[in-house]
């Protein structure tokens, strides 16, 4: 499992002043954070305050303007060679012309490894998909085709785990549901985890520790532990403790 | 509602035809306006049904050979344009270049170079290479920044990336630039004719209008553009079926 270190990160962009000019602005940070093996990390924070940019550093997507991002001591772009990273977005970004079983071999074909018929049957099988394995992901809905986006992003076992609002274009209730699934799932193998939300509640529910972000720049404002036992209940969200972190979660984001 | 849709088109046409024939019938548009009947009667007439597909063969070879040569050529200069970006400025312009050339020019030119007889495929090729050079190049690109940053952190390679990725999403692009191009290789096979080919249908179209043969000339233009709706169709149907899978 993956270990995170973020040192003195900063992300800056240009931005277009006038017809000619462009002036630099921080997007980013300096932001410090440091997460532990197999700890399951919830970003939150108002809009444009850099989480995606945050998930997109860990992914080697993007490259901080100053600081450094180190995955167990090195860059992000190790973990991609070593087919060790796993990533879902909040848009399915399934490959249409593949059906579900094809979407779940593509990172084994990318890694060069033969697809294990086993494993791809239990991903399939874990997310609830038996039955829809040559479907084509326009033939699936919403909740279907994002639990087939976080299996694949599972399918080779990956060290570090990065979900980009990953339930965020679907309706509460199958979002709830998912949520659930995911904890399930993510117990089957621990993996190093950071969720970017625009949820309280998932983050809650689902996070060892929450970080909440500030306005641009981004800087972390509150950064706390989970104190809940896992497996996580549906009872877990009516309790006045689920309700007194949602709260302080919900004060610390609305405070400017 | 489809098979009455198919109705009203098949009225359509029957109207069209029927305007046509009494247009002819009564030289409302001069004495050089056949109708129908007289053109579809050059078909029932053997020496000239042999004359004409012996030529359409002849249009449609170099026609095909021009298309194919055109299409491979204009789609493997976008991928290297696409893969080398430090070329794609340069190959864009030469491109535009090559389109910006008259055909009616490049004729005379091709006759010294390529030949008569290959010609007509030389002019065919033309405009095909700078349309599939355009649709291939935005077909590559049009796989979504998702999928190309999920290919990133999947570890893909440059070669992977390509072959599993934006060659497939390019399939739509590439297919409506083959439509578009399919009739382009017509015409340049056709013009590519005029410069004094041994045969084809641009030398009969030629030949009739120029001996005053008027049926025999309509029923030329008229193999012409069912070859050009034809080719036009299919590729179309294909587009169609990509689109739908490839979305």
């Amino acid at each position: 499992m993956a270990k995170l270190a973020l040192h003195g990160v900063t992300r800056s962009y240009l931005r277009r002043t006038g017809p000619r000019g462009k002036q630099p602005f921080v997007a980013l940070g300096p932001l410090d954070l440091q997460v532990q093996e197999g700890e399951f990390i919830a970003l939150i924070g108002p809009s444009g305050c850099g989480k995606s940019t945050v998930l997109h550093l860990l992914a080697g997507l993007d490259e901080p303007t100053t600081g450094d991002v180190q995955i167990n001591g090195q860059p992000p772009r190790q973990l991609q060679a070593q087919h060790a990273l796993g990533i879902a977005f909040q848009e399915h970004a399934l490959l249409p012309w593949r059906t579900v079983d094809g979407n779940l071999r593509l990172p084994f074909e990318v890694a060069g490894l033969p697809p294990p018929q086993e494993r791809i049957r239990e991903l399939i099988a874990l997310t609830g998909l038996n039955g829809f394995e040559h479907a084509r992901p326009a033939e699936l809905s919403g909740g279907m085709r994002q639990r087939v986006a976080i299996a694949r992003a599972l399918t080779l076992n990956p060290k570090l785990l990065l979900l980009d609002e990953p339930f965020g274009a679907l309706d509460a209730v199958t979002r709830l549901r998912l949520n659930f699934e995911l904890e399930r799932i993510w117990l089957q193998s621990r993996p190093t985890t950071v969720m970017v939300t625009h949820s309280v509640e998932e983050a809650v529910l689902l996070a060892d520790r929450i970080i909440v972000l500030t306005e641009r720049p981004g800087r972390v404002r509150i950064d706390i532990v989970v104190p809940f036992s896992r497996p996580r209940s549906a009872t877990l969200m009516r309790t006045p403790e689920f309700h007194r972190l949602a709260d302080e979660l919900t004060a610390g984001l609305a405070a400017v | 509602m489809t098979t009455r849709r198919f109705f009203f088109a098949l009225l359509g046409c029957a109207g069209l035809l029927a305007t046509w024939e009494i247009l002819g019938r009564y030289r409302v548009l001069g004495s050089t306006f056949p109708t129908l009947t007289e053109v579809l009667r050059v078909y029932a007439n053997g020496p000239k049904r042999s004359l004409l597909l012996r030529s359409a063969a002849a249009t449609l070879r170099s026609a095909t050979i021009g298309y194919g040569a055109g299409a491979c050529a204009g789609a493997l200069t976008a991928i290297l344009a696409h893969l080398v970006p430090v070329l794609r400025r340069g190959l864009d312009r030469m491109a535009v270049l090559v389109n910006a050339l008259p055909v009616i020019a490049l004729g005379p030119v091709l006759i010294i170079t390529a030949g008569r007889r290959n010609t007509p495929a030389a002019l065919a090729a033309v405009p095909v290479f700078f349309l599939l050079y355009v649709s291939a190049g935005i077909g590559l690109r049009a796989a979504s920044r998702q999928l190309g940053m999920l290919f990133t952190t999947l570890g893909a390679s440059r070669q992977q990336r390509l072959l599993k990725l934006e060659a497939i999403a390019a399939l739509p692009a590439l297919l409506n630039g083959m439509k578009i191009a399919a009739g382009s290789a017509m015409i340049g096979a056709i013009v590519g004719e005029w410069f004094g080919a041994p045969g084809g249908l641009g030398v009969v179209v030629l030949n009739s209008m120029q001996n005053f043969q008027i049926p025999l000339l309509w029923a030329t233009v008229l193999v012409i553009a069912a070859v050009t709706i034809g080719s036009y169709g299919l590729l179309d149907l294909a587009e169609r079926a990509a689109r739908r899978r490839i979305g």
